[in-house]
């Protein structure tokens, strides 16, 4: 029951925002932000007991691999909705609000259906809900970002339903057109039966279509416009969840084409893409000219870095490449949140702009940093646990080589985020309108405190989710 | 039934081919309309010989959307556009002879399927998978928003195609949302393109140079 209210609850409050008048939108917003956390908990606790639910004979179900993602996605909603009130200018609320729960909607649509055709329409929903807010500020690069964003990833997704349609077909010539055909949970029962060249045809269309949406390089050269345009509570989403929502889909299919071909294949597939994000983005690390882009190229890095967690394969590197999905989504939501205050300030994206951080916004410098650090991947942040736990796994299952050539890309990358950071947190600060208070960094000081929970001291019961989800999900 | 689905693939092909072929918008809309109504043919066939009925539905979709409402759409965009795009002169012999080349790697590709189906509509099968990677090709080759969002709908074409033959369409929840989701990306794509118009005062994507590292 709290899975169909989770889900139509950022619909109907989508719809009520574009109807209401403009003085009940922030409290409406409110409202909605609310109730998608408060089913969200409830989601989470119902699976943490019963292991899956299911509501409407079986189209929306959630199992320990939704709920974690879920879970996520209604915490950086959260973060996301906190912050929007201060980022996003009154007169574009009409048009930000509604998108705003929308893109929401269609994330948690997308998590918690078993259909893997409702699926794909719904991650296609994630893509049109976030056009226009990309385009929120009408300037001729956010059209422009806007324009490659709704091409690259249609063009992505359409490529990813050849893979849904194979695989529905490997289905019906062998077992007949059965009833719920598509579901995820029939497709497992169903796989060890299917041929196993066809699915693995079908994975190739599947990986390279929702590896678009997941910002795998060579098909990222989408991400770092649209993430770098998008106002920061909507980048913070985008970054922080939706590329994980596309990771999402590729390892359900990666469940079931395991089971018809074994893992070698999807494996090898995901650490050659995973390899290639993170080059290119250990590449473009090196000097970026905006803080917001080098963010979105971070987000290249570390989806290269979950993708080779899922390709090791294994308990383990299952299990780091969830708790890595999480990690990242904590660190990079507050990192593009507090880049949307900074350049509130600044009056610019520009590295070159920002001087003196620490100085001029104590605050916002202190959480830049701290998050910055956990990016880069120092303990005590989880970051670094979730990194070790992938290596180890690579180092388990005999990719030797791959782990060392990531060690060097992660060298770079890491070099390249001190000099950014270093460059702005430090110098003479010019005078900027800095709006310090207590209460605004609350959000952001929670997310880092999560952050180093994962990192030294695990809470009861994330070992066993992690151990429940990687049962799931693998042999 | 074979006979049937086998020519209206073939048809939908050489409609492909064709609008590899002409440069000119007008001609190309038309070879646009004109495949989609050969796909919305495919679905009655099928319907019939399947006893599909709910494909009735699917091909009274495909009219009224890809052959009236998105034509539509895309004058809206072409409105004030050069008619070719092209530099006068320039051949579509290069582009011919890559479809061409597209059309044996959908053989190719598609092997492992065709080696596992009896279906009498397997055939066609390679010949919609050419037709979307075709579409694929004039997406990425578009030289104006115009190129792009045609490839895309001659991509989105061949995939339907594919589900068609190879599975005589998918559960109608996914085929409707399907139908919406092409339908928000052309309108979507509308407003994106007549803002860049707006500022850029061309629709030529060697104008969109505002974000380059």
């Amino acid at each position: 029951m709290s899975l169909l209210v989770l889900v139509l609850a950022p619909m109907a409050g989508a719809a009520l925002l574009a109807l209401t008048r403009a003085a009940r939108i922030p409290i409406l917003h409110g409202a909605v932000t609310l109730v998608t956390l408060a089913s969200a908990a409830s989601v989470v606790m119902d699976v943490a007991g019963a292991g899956s639910v299911t509501v409407l004979a079986g189209h929306l179900r959630a199992d320990g691999l939704s709920a974690w993602m879920i879970g996520l996605v209604a915490l950086v909603t959260g973060l996301a909705g906190v912050e929007a009130p201060r980022q996003v200018p009154a007169a574009e609320a009409r048009r930000f609000y509604p998108l705003f729960h929308l893109f929401v909607a269609t994330m948690l649509l997308a998590l918690g259906t078993d259909d893997v055709g409702l699926m794909w329409v719904a991650v296609e929903g994630t893509t049109l809900a976030s056009v226009f807010l990309v385009n929120l500020e009408r300037t001729r690069a956010s059209v422009e970002a806007a324009y490659k964003y709704l091409l690259i990833c249609s063009v992505g997704v359409a490529i990813a339903f050849v893979g849904t349609v194979l695989v529905y077909f490997a289905d019906a010539q062998q077992f007949g057109h059965e009833a719920h055909a598509l579901r995820w949970t029939t497709l497992v029962r169903l796989a060890p039966g299917l041929p196993a060249p066809v699915m693995e045809l079908a994975f190739v269309f599947l990986v390279v279509g929702y590896g678009t949406k997941a910002g795998l390089a060579p098909m990222h050269t989408w991400l770092p416009d649209a993430h770098s345009e998008a106002p920061a509570p909507v980048s913070a989403l985008m970054s922080g969840v939706l590329l994980s929502v596309g990771v999402y889909a590729i390892l359900r299919f990666k469940t079931v084409v395991d089971l018809a071909s074994g893992p070698r294949f999807t494996g090898r597939l995901l650490i050659v893409l995973g390899l290639a994000s993170m080059a290119v983005a250990a590449a473009f690390l090196w000097a970026p000219a905006s803080y917001k882009r080098m963010l979105a190229y971070s987000s290249i890095e570390h989806i290269g870095v979950v993708s080779l967690g899922l390709g090791f394969g294994g308990a383990w590197g299952v299990a780091g490449a969830m708790l890595h999905v999480a990690n990242h989504a904590l660190a990079k939501s507050v990192l593009f949140l507090l880049s949307g205050r900074i350049r509130a300030a600044f009056g610019s994206a520009d590295v070159s702009a920002v001087r003196g951080l620490l100085s001029a916004m104590p605050s916002t410098g202190r959480g830049f940093l701290f998050a910055m650090l956990a990016l880069m991947g120092l303990p005590p942040f989880g970051l670094f646990l979730s990194e070790v736990l992938i290596f180890g796994a690579g180092l388990q299952s005999g990719h030797g080589i791959v782990v060392g050539t990531c060690l060097v890309l992660l060298v770079i990358a890491f070099a390249g985020l001190l000099r950014t950071a270093h460059t702005m947190l430090y110098g003479t600060a010019p005078a900027v309108a800095d709006r310090p208070g207590w209460l605004r960094s609350l959000p952001i000081g929670f997310a880092l405190l999560l952050l180093a929970i994962t990192g030294v001291a695990w809470p009861p019961g994330l070992a066993a989710a992690l151990h429940h989800i990687a049962r799931l999900l693998g042999p | 039934m074979t006979t049937a689905t086998n020519f209206l693939a073939f048809l939908g092909l050489v409609t492909t081919l064709l609008i590899v072929w002409r440069q000119s918008w007008p001609g190309r809309r038309r070879l646009f309309v004109a495949q989609s109504l050969l796909l919305a043919a495919l679905a009655a066939v099928i319907a019939i010989y399947a006893r599909r009925p709910g494909l009735f539905l699917v091909a009274a979709a495909v009219v009224l959307l890809k052959a009236l409402v998105i034509p539509r759409a895309l004058d809206r965009m072409a409105a004030g556009a050069p008619i070719r795009p092209v530099t006068p002169g320039r051949s579509a012999g290069m582009a011919l002879l890559v479809a061409g080349a597209m059309i044996v790697v959908a053989y190719a590709i598609m092997l492992p399927v065709n080696a596992v189906t009896t279906l009498p509509t397997e055939g066609g099968i390679p010949l919609a998978f050419a037709m979307a990677l075709i579409g694929l090709f004039v997406t990425v080759t578009g030289r104006d928003a115009l190129g792009h969002v045609l490839g895309f709908l001659m991509l989105e074409n061949g995939i339907f195609a594919l589900a068609l033959l190879a599975t005589y369409g998918l559960p109608g929840l996914v085929e409707a949302g399907v139908f919406l989701d092409v339908l928000v990306i052309v309108l979507l794509m509308e407003g994106v393109v007549l803002q860049i118009r707006r500022e850029h005062d061309s629709i030529a994507v060697d104008q969109l140079r505002e974000l380059r590292e």
